[in-house]
């Protein structure tokens, strides 16, 4: 078996290869956004990391960091690999609130703010969102097998699932 | 952001005079056993942040404290299991492997380690610069060290993409990181403070 593709904070990786897998190691309060193509068995994954990329104070370099430029930056990845996106699903996991901080308010709530920009942003897409494992306060791990798309949730203590 | 070597200097003696009482606040509540090493400063691109303390989906024990008042930033102590539960031995004055797990009163026992390392730190800063820095109330957390730290960088990456990092150890039978994380627009305003005293 092949080594997992681990998809690090604002990056997106796409494959085609049937023994690949992608992962987001330790997500929190971003969003591990997973496509997968059901015609061409082409995947991608994109760790995202806020809400919207007018919130950047410079150049957009890596437009999986935010939710509204990962989409279709995945997107045009996949097609690249043959993929297309009216058989292309969606699922998502992640968007914690980790650090549960009396007077922190609400800087530290940011999971919640992405969980509702990638729906935004899928809805705006057209794209069809077809699981989702999101919000509480425990970290996930998620796993896509690129060649037979299932995908996989697992947490510290809370088990494991397929989503 | 980058810093003279004047004011790296400043800084590093600062952290360290904050961290030295720090240690001396948590060494006499457990008989000297638990002391915090000299502190590393460096710069950390965020996206590397969350390997910091090994692989993203480890399970650590942290304790984050935010701060606020003149500065916005974040303190964490993180451990691994073994290591919180030697901690709670030595502040509940309880030989070493006495503690099996933990339970309520070991987590607040350890929230309080994070208050009394957070505090006499952010004390220290507040006394140099006449910035005043509080610590919020302390959060324990046993989850992916990964999912954990990510929750701070999201927050940091609202103003830049690289964070100065304080980090020591807990040295002897405790091991353990201490980080400290301003964000940028709080950095300048640390830096400004402290070379008004220059």
């Amino acid at each position: 078996m092949n080594e997992p593709m681990a998809v690090g904070l604002g990056e997106l990786k796409g494959s085609r290869d049937p023994e690949a897998q992608l992962v987001c190691y330790g997500l929190g309060s971003c969003i591990g956004l997973a496509l997968w193509d059901l015609r061409s068995r082409v995947g991608a994954m994109a760790h995202i990391v806020l809400p919207d990329s007018a919130l950047s104070r410079g150049p957009v370099v890596q437009p999986a960091k935010w939710a509204d430029t990962a989409l279709p930056a995945a997107l045009e990845l996949m097609a690249g690999m043959g993929a297309s996106r009216t058989t292309t699903v969606a699922r998502i996991a992640g968007g914690a609130r980790m650090l549960n901080v009396v007077g922190a308010g609400s800087r530290l709530d940011i999971g919640a703010r992405n969980i509702e920009a990638v729906r935004e942003v899928l809805r705006r897409h057209d794209m069809r969102l077809t699981a989702e494992d999101v919000a509480g306060t425990w970290g996930r791990t998620l796993t896509l097998h690129v060649g037979t798309g299932r995908l996989v949730v697992s947490t510290a203590g809370r088990g494991e699932q397929e989503l | 952001m980058e810093l003279s070597d004047r004011e790296y200097s400043t800084l590093q003696q600062m952290v360290e005079q904050g961290l030295a009482d720090a240690s001396r606040a948590i060494s006499s509540l457990t008989t000297g056993q638990i002391q915090l090493n000299s502190p590393q400063l460096t710069w950390v691109q965020l996206s590397a942040m969350p390997r910091i303390a090994g692989v993203p989906d480890s399970v650590v024990v942290a304790v984050y404290l935010g701060i606020e008042g003149d500065l916005d930033g974040h303190l964490m102590l993180l451990f691994t299991e073994e290591g919180a539960c030697r901690t709670v031995d030595l502040l509940m004055g309880q030989s070493l492997g006495t503690t099996p797990g933990l339970d309520d009163l070991a987590l607040s026992a350890l929230a309080e380690t994070g208050n009394i390392c957070g505090s006499s730190f952010l004390n220290a800063i507040s006394d140099r610069t006449g910035l005043r820095v509080v610590p919020t109330t302390p959060a324990v957390v046993i989850d992916m060290a990964g999912a954990i730290l990510e929750s701070v960088v999201t927050d940091l990456y609202m103003n830049g993409d690289e964070v100065l990092m304080v980090e020591t150890g807990f040295n002897g039978l405790v091991p353990g990181h201490f980080l400290l994380m301003p964000n940028q627009d709080s950095m300048a305003k640390l830096l400004a403070a402290l070379e008004a005293l220059l």
